[in-house]
């Protein structure tokens, strides 16, 4: 009995000990969700600019936005924390993935600057590599959504 | 028109089938363009809700990483770049509302009460390029004052509808 006191209490302890780390975790999935959502959300209005239902007026704005925060992904992926819709492969194939999102950023960069520079459907075109580069990475390393 | 070769041909009995027919013809015609035409307006209606819609979402996600920043949950380094990226966004958010289109989360009353809500709109614009100039060194603390003096919620609860 007196055993399996012992044990009880040192299990509590360890999970109390996890918790912290645990809410780390979602922490870091949290972050990174909220980076990926700015994409989806910017390139969902890029393409209904794209597709003429909505006035062009916000073009370079959206494309600056998306640019600005495709320098941050790929270290909100750093953190080796499975979970959400990132497949564990990220972090088992980092080099192949590191690459891919370093060039959207580039690409995303390159974006901005084609809006600002020579207007919307240069800006346009460059958007078809951006999406491209998406579309390829998240085949790869995004789990189905269910 | 009684000297028309076409009307005078017919009997009298058939101008009536006749007159009937494109009655029913016209009343068709109608039907269809009150089944079509709306269909074609909700599909641009849509359009303007989802693009709004965007821009809103864009800003909550903005805002998720930066609570993360001023509570510590997450590393500073990306601080200046959402400031701005949010500031960027809520320049663009009166525009999105101009159109008067109710639907998705936003009250009719946006739009009844436009002086209201612009003025809202505007404020928060300001409040955020403030935001994003404070926080271009990185400064955390001077970034969580302002941040909890923006005002979203305030607005929300007069404007949103509560989410399902």
């Amino acid at each position: 009995m007196r055993r399996f006191s012992i044990l009880s209490y040192g299990f509590s302890a360890l999970l109390f000990a996890a918790l912290p780390v645990l809410a780390a975790d979602q922490d870091v999935i949290d972050y990174r969700e909220a980076v990926m959502k700015i994409f989806n959300e910017q390139t969902g209005a890029l393409g209904q600019i794209a597709s003429g239902v909505v006035p062009d007026d916000n073009l370079v704005t959206h494309m600056q936005v998306l640019a600005m925060t495709a320098q941050t992904a790929l270290k909100a992926f750093e953190p080796k924390v499975p979970g959400g819709e990132a497949k564990p492969g990220i972090w088992s194939n980092w080099a192949d993935f590191s690459k891919r999102m370093t060039e959207f950023a580039q690409q995303s960069a390159a974006g901005a600057k084609i809006a600002k520079e020579q207007g919307k459907d240069a800006a346009l075109e460059q958007l078809v590599n951006i999406a491209d580069d998406c579309k390829d990475c998240h085949d790869t390393y995004r789990q189905e959504k269910k | 028109m009684y000297d028309s070769p076409v009307l005078n041909d017919r009997p009298h009995g058939s101008m009536f089938r006749y007159a009937a027919r494109l009655a029913s013809y016209l009343a068709g015609a109608a039907l269809l363009a009150a089944t079509i035409l709306p269909m074609t307006a909700r599909a641009d209606d849509q359009d303007t809700i989802d693009y709004r819609e965007h821009i809103m979402k864009t800003m909550g996600a903005e805002m998720v990483l930066i609570n993360q920043i001023v509570q510590k949950k997450a590393p500073a380094d990306g601080l200046a770049t959402f400031t701005q990226g949010l500031a960027m966004t809520a320049a663009t958010a009166k525009s999105a509302f101009a159109t008067k289109m109710a639907g998705g989360e936003a009250k009719p009353d946006v739009w009844t009460h436009w002086a209201d809500f612009s003025k809202r709109l505007d404020a928060l614009a300001a409040a955020t390029e403030d935001l994003a100039n404070s926080s271009k060194g990185g400064d955390i603390t001077a970034a969580a004052s302002k941040v909890a003096t923006l005002g979203c919620k305030g607005c929300h609860d007069v404007y949103r509808q509560k989410t399902k």
